[in-house]
């Protein structure tokens, strides 16, 4: 295959959608290509640091806090997972 | 399928059918099932907590109000986003430009929390017809097929879009991806 095919791959290598010979021959080739060995090395980095990133944690404070705001606006919801005592008492205010 | 999946496919057919009967609080074993998705989802498009909470809270909500109109179909998770995603749209054309989170937990070394800030960061900055299909496809692991009917668009349009946006990232981190490799 010529390099002007891999250039048309690269996207789909970069979201690691090629199978693994065809990576394999891209990566060769990329090896005497300057351009294509940057654009499959650089996208593709992008794509493994996003996959890679921690998820937003979805704390005990934001799944209470979301269930209050539906309680708030009339929602008769049920929560499954035990409250946790500072969220059933109110603490006195000090001072 | 898979038998967690076969589970939450019943699971959810069981909420929607009693949902849509006038069990208000079948509500919130809806919220079981998705509330982390879709918070997870409005907090990576919003870039902030208080901001993603609010929009999920309101997304249950709609929910609850079109309980009528529900159907156990399979489509209801593409509802569920495309809601959410229509409110996180509200949300940015009244801030008009995305704010870093002050509140965010980020958890693991230093170096991944910066790393996590920039990319956020980076994420923000783009033009939401390019955000939206990198958040759901390489950040929420979505299928392109789901994700195309969730933005409603083909999924030729949809992968072009996150190409497009995958190199627009790319040009926006720059060096930050030279550290991290």
């Amino acid at each position: 295959m010529n390099n002007e095919l891999y250039s048309k791959l690269v996207d789909l290598y970069a979201g690691h959608e090629l199978p693994a010979e065809l990576e394999d021959q891209m990566e060769l080739a990329a090896v005497a290509d300057g351009g294509l060995n940057h654009e499959i090395t650089t996208l593709r980095r992008v794509v493994d640091t996003l996959q890679s990133l921690e998820e937003p944690d979805f704390t005990e404070e934001s799944y209470h806090r979301i269930l209050m705001k539906l309680y708030a606006r009339g929602a008769d919801i049920q929560p499954q997972a035990p409250v946790s005592t500072h969220f059933q008492y109110n603490l006195p205010l000090q001072g | 399928m898979p038998n967690d999946a076969l589970r939450d496919s019943l699971a959810e057919k069981r909420w929607l059918t009693a949902l849509s009967k006038g069990d208000p609080s079948a509500l919130g074993g809806l919220y079981e099932m998705y509330g982390e998705r879709i918070f997870r989802y409005t907090f990576r498009m919003l870039g902030n907590r208080t901001d993603a909470e609010d929009a999920t809270a309101e997304t249950f909500l709609r929910v609850l109000r079109r309980s009528t109109e529900l159907r156990a179909d399979g489509a209801f998770r593409t509802w569920l986003f495309r809601i959410a995603r229509n409110l996180c749209i509200d949300k940015m054309r009244q801030h008009k430009l995305m704010e870093l989170p002050s509140d965010a937990h980020y958890s693991g070394s230093e170096e991944r929390a910066t790393l996590r800030v920039t990319v956020q960061q980076a994420l923000s900055d783009l033009p939401i017809e390019y955000r939206e299909p990198l958040v759901l496809c390489d950040l929420e692991d979505m299928a392109a097929r789901e994700a195309a009917e969730i933005l409603k668009i083909s999924v030729p349009a949809l992968k072009s879009r996150l190409y497009r946006g995958r190199r627009a990232l790319r040009d926006k981190l720059g060096g930050t991806l030279e550290r991290t490799s």
